[in-house]
């Protein structure tokens, strides 16, 4: 379960303070699918990235999986995304320096993964990549590098998948597929998903929709009730 | 563990060409390290390590006068108290002239004469050219063995016969190298006849400097029975030496000029570690996103910092090995170069042991010189992925760089203190490097910001040239102050060069003679001035000598037990010539005390000494020095203390007596020219003088120095040789420096491509951005090359110093040329690069 409590995220900007999210609580069970959506600069991304460790909030408490990720420090922080936690970026942020079977396989050798080789094969296979793993990621296109993304996401079996616009950066074709990877993934693992967008008919689909607008929670409804509400 | 491992391995593999400057600052530095330091190992071992068989004996005792009956019986009375002397003999050497019998040969040299007896040598082997070992009966019935160089000055052969002094000697035997190797600097070649012929010729009688000698081979170590000897002859001028000690100070003076050669070497190494942080930072900003990346997966920058670290020390291993390489190279270099400038015995490997320290000193500089940079991974934030903001925070200090720094800095203390072999040197070479790059960066930076308001000025290119040296990140003050670096010790050697050499040409010093005649008696002495005038229309300047050493210092004998004192037993306790004369010389000032007024008469002897020994022997006025002439004992009082300028001098003389106490002492004669002789003529004077006068010894002044400007030409080679070293260091800094900004500058030339721009227009960018590095790095090398040339010149060698504009021209041109080069070839691709590519990139 992820739990966000009072969350609130302050920049400076020039002279002044600039509130990006303001006083946000939400609590999102193990399993679900969730969509944050909102206008551009409503704060989305900065809520995933809080979620993840990636920031620090300016006050308010974030839980993981009953850990308190605002009172970890770096190490621990990169310990709990190791374990729990995939990522998913808008534009893929895989390592140029390695292949695409190196980058997958990367996140299980940090983790210190015994058979880390024969799961990224197995990965690069899910998505269906076989014949690309051997290619460095200026060699693959837009949305290849999306399905390497995403599959080193997978590759440490977390149980939080959290995805910030995977689809932004691709087409309509390649963005249905990178989607269609995605939930078959959840379903199939039965992960929390969290994915910020834009695209409305993807929001739809989620199992339960959180709007922002300038900071604050808007809207909370659930789509669709035959969305599982918890992996258990 | 092995995450670490395989992440370094793949990151080698793709970002090799991106860290290949790192490794070539490493090898670079590594090579000359070794390479100083193993040429000088190597030198040690082929000339001077061998004392026992340079000295050709185990004990040495030496006098500048026979040894008295009082002096013998005292060696003899320790002698007898041991019995570890095997064998004994006696040699004695002075200089002399030498010409060949047949009177149609015209010429004549000066030689090294060495009377030797049998068994000689006691120790060590002594090898004629054509591998036969020496055998004394070639000495016997006047014959002579002389150094190869002879026959080619006096154009003579084997069996020929030579005149030395009042005897007749027939060439025998030949011999390349002396026993124990060469010994250094010598004007006249080396002549040995038996010591039974010497003392017959009539040679020692007459001249100065001859130096006698008793030799003894020891069974076992002969330092005891030095101290012994030293103590029974304490307060006579017979000296005492073992070569062990000999040893010990050919030893110290080898270490120390290995471990200065070393520091010159340090100073690439640090100039490379300098490219090394370069290239550290650029690597460190060009991975920030994968190290995001890898921080989002779950790496802890500790882990990230371990991987980035073992690629340095990776890099840094190999470099140095690659160093190795170079270095090895770069002795076989010196051998086609320098091969007949080095002893026949040298030989051009890198030694192991220098090798491994050179590999050790690769790696540690490698390590301290990116551990700031690399440690910038531990601020660099997650979240960039999802906002890039500005790298500020990368270079905020904090305490941890801060700590890293100081132990970067202790670390580079201790290197240095390693390779000087002294703490001392030590710090003043980092604080001499820190003061130097501090000067040198703030004439950058004042030229910089002189610069910038030339930013309105000139085309667009020039403008945009000139904002470029401005742009974020920039690398300029860095590439001013190592390309300056450079082209300062290149060029300050070379104006040292011209000044030195300027320095020793006859046109310039109008008092230097071009020839001396010394040991001339004073019955001789009207008649050969009279025939030098009539030869070249001069009357030769006459000056008494006479031979003395001192022996006691405000009635204190020199201990010569003390080590230090030893050390300058070459200065205080030789013989010196002295003069006496009412009237001070013209290129002379007193500095202390008064010269005394002509005609009085002192109630005690009174003497003026010259500054630098004044210092070296702690008097002052009113101190009393007792010399030893012939035997006998002369106190004098010190009365004035002189300085002399030896940029006008017809003669030096370190002691002048007030006239009187000398008057009626054995003396000689030293009379000099100064009109300039051509070569023939000056060689049939020294022949005819010589037939005439066989005692006399003429030096010709024009031989001595070719011989020292061989010798200076020789060093400025050498220093150049490091010097261009330097400047490849900084070419290397400049080419890692134009890597570091090179994604901007390809960003900016796809924006200007888009909005318009032309090759022909980025190129001319370029082409005025180094330009003007050049331009900048060129002035400050030349204006610091001739502040250091002129302070050399006045307070180190005392010697004149001029300006030389062309040099310093000379120097900025050539700057902005190699600036200009390396930076156009460095960054030319970046003009071919398509522009869409690039901005979507970013």
């Amino acid at each position: 379960m992820i739990l966000l409590q009072n969350l609130t995220k302050t920049v400076r900007s020039g002279t002044e303070d600039l509130t990006i999210l303001d006083d946000v609580t939400i609590e999102i069970p193990d399993g679900q699918f969730v969509a944050l959506t909102g206008a551009s600069g409503s704060g989305k991304s900065t809520l995933l990235g809080l979620i993840a460790g990636l920031d620090s909030p300016s006050s308010g408490t974030i839980i993981v999986d009953g850990d308190e990720v605002t009172s970890m420090n770096e190490d621990a922080l990169a310990e709990l995304r190791s374990q729990k936690i995939g990522f998913v970026f808008q534009s893929f942020h895989l390592i140029p320096s390695l292949t695409a079977f190196e980058n997958i396989l990367i996140p299980m050798e940090i983790r210190g993964v015994r058979d880390a080789r024969e799961r990224a094969e197995l990965l690069l296979a899910d998505v269906d990549l076989v014949n690309r793993g051997h290619h460095y990621p200026t060699e693959l296109s837009g949305g290849e590098q999306q399905r390497v993304a995403i599959a080193r996401a997978f590759a440490n079996q977390p149980s939080i998948l959290l995805a910030d616009e995977p689809t932004g950066n691709l087409d309509s074709r390649n963005g249905a597929h990178i989607f269609e990877l995605m939930t078959g993934l959840h379903s199939a693992r039965k992960i929390t998903l969290v994915l910020v967008t834009h695209d409305g008919q993807l929001a739809n689909q989620a199992e339960r929709q959180i709007v922002l607008k300038d900071g604050r929670v808007i809207s909370d409804q659930m789509n669709r009730e035959d969305w599982p509400a918890s992996a258990s | 563990m092995r995450f670490i491992f395989n992440l370094t391995r793949r990151e080698i593999r793709s970002s090799w060409r991106r860290l290949l400057f790192f490794f070539l600052c490493i090898a670079l530095g590594v090579g000359s390290v070794v390479a100083l330091r193993s040429l000088i190992q190597n030198l040690t071992r082929a000339v001077g390590t061998d004392a026992r068989a340079l000295m050709t004996a185990d004990i040495e005792l030496s006098s500048t006068a026979d040894f008295s009956p009082s002096e013998i019986s005292k060696i003899e009375q320790v002698l007898n108290q041991t019995g570890i002397v095997e064998a004994r003999n006696e040699a004695t050497t002075t200089s002399s002239m030498a010409s060949p019998v047949d009177a149609a040969n015209p010429n004549t040299r000066l030689v090294e004469l060495k009377g030797v007896e049998p068994p000689f040598p006691l120790v060590g082997e002594f090898v004629m050219d054509d591998g036969t070992p020496f055998d004394f009966a070639l000495l016997e019935n006047n014959g002579a063995v002389v150094a190869k160089i002879l026959l080619e000055d006096l154009n003579v052969k084997v069996g020929d016969r030579i005149k030395i002094g009042e005897a007749e000697f027939q060439i025998r035997g030949v011999f390349d190298e002396e026993p124990g190797g060469s010994s250094g600097f010598r004007i006249g070649a080396r002549v040995f006849v038996a010591k039974t012929a010497f003392d017959t010729a009539g040679i020692s009688r007459n001249a100065s400097r001859v130096r006698r000698r008793i030799l003894y081979r020891t069974s076992d170590n002969p330092t005891e029975l030095v101290r012994q000897l030293r103590e029974a002859l304490k307060g006579t001028t017979v000296g005492v030496q073992s070569y062990r000690e000999t040893q010990e100070n050919i030893g110290a003076q080898f270490t120390r000029t290995e471990n200065y050669l070393s520091l010159t070497g340090l100073l690439i190494l640090v100039l490379g570690g300098v490219g090394v942080w370069n290239v550290a930072r650029a690597f460190v900003e060009q991975k920030r996103k994968s190290v995001a990346v890898l921080k989002c997966l779950g790496a802890s920058g500790t882990r990230i910092i371990s991987v980035y670290l073992l690629q340095i020390l990776t890099l840094g291993f190999v470099g140095s090995v690659f160093g190795v390489v170079l270095a090895q190279a770069g002795l076989w270099i010196v051998r086609l170069q320098f091969l007949d400038a080095l002893p026949e015995k040298m030989t051009y490997s890198v030694n192991l042991w220098t090798a491994a320290q050179g590999i050790l000193l690769g790696v540690a500089i490698s390590i301290l010189f990116s551990a700031l940079p690399l440690l910038q991974v531990r601020n660099i934030k997650p979240k960039l992925l999802l906002r890039d903001e500005n790298n500020a925070s990368l270079r905020k200090l904090d305490l941890t760089k801060w700590l890293f720094g100081a132990l970067s800095l202790a670390g580079l203390l201790g290197l240095a203190v390693w390779q000087a072999g002294s703490v001392l040197v030590g710090v003043f070479f980092l604080a001499g490097l820190a003061a130097t790059a501090g000067v040198l960066y703030l004439a950058a930076l004042i030229l910089t910001v002189l610069l910038r308001r030339l930013r309105v000025f000139g085309t667009f290119s020039l403008r945009q040239a000139v904002n470029s040296l401005y742009r974020p990140g920039n690398q300029t003050r860095i590439i001013l102050l190592a390309v300056g670096l450079g082209a300062f010790v290149v060029l300050a050697v070379q104006s040292l060069q011209t000044n030195l050499v300027r320095e020793f040409d006859f046109t310039r010093n109008q008092r230097l003679p071009s020839l001396f005649f010394i040991d001339v008696q004073k019955s001789q002495i009207d008649e050969l001035a009279r025939n030098i005038e009539e030869r070249i229309g001069e009357k030769p300047e006459t000056t008494p000598t006479v031979r003395a050493r001192i022996s006691h210092v405000n009635s204190q004998a020199f201990d010569f037990q003390r080590p230090e004192m030893r050390q300058q037993q070459g200065q205080i306790g030789r013989e010196f010539a002295v003069t006496y004369r009412p009237n001070l010389d013209t290129n002379e000032k007193i500095i202390d005390g008064e010269w005394w007024t002509a005609g009085g008469e002192a109630p005690v002897p009174q003497v003026s000494v010259e500054e630098e020994m004044a210092v070296r022997l702690k008097v002052g006025v009113g101190d009393s020095i007792t010399f030893d002439i012939s035997g006998r004992k002369i106190t004098a009082q010190v009365a004035s203390v002189r300085k002399i300028d030896l940029r006008n001098t017809r003669t030096v003389f370190i002691f002048v007596f007030r006239p009187g106490v000398l008057d009626a002492a054995p003396q000689s004669f030293a009379a000099t020219v100064l009109t300039r002789v051509a070569p023939t003529e000056r060689q049939r004077l020294q022949r005819d003088m010589i037939l005439k006068f066989p005692n006399i010894q003429i030096f010709d002044v024009a031989d001595i120095v070719a011989t020292v400007q061989k010798l200076v030409a020789n060093f400025v080679l050498a220093i150049s040789f490091v010097g261009s070293f330097v400047i490849l260091s900084g070419v290397l800094i400049l080419i890692g420096s134009i890597a570091l900004t090179k994604s901007q500058r390809i960003y900016e030339n796809a924006i200007l491509k888009t909005l318009g721009a032309k090759r022909l227009t980025l190129g001319s960018i370029l082409l005025f951005e180094y330009g003007l590095l050049g331009l900048l790095a060129g002035i400050i090398g030349s204006v610091f090359a001739v502040g250091l040339s002129w302070a050399v010149s006045r307070f180190i060698l005392d010697i004149a110093w001029e300006f030389d504009p062309w040099l310093g021209l000379m120097g900025i041109v050539a700057t902005t040329v190699i600036v200009v080069v390396v930076g156009c070839i460095a960054s030319f691709d970046v003009l071919f690069r398509k522009p869409l590519g690039t901005l979507r990139s970013q």
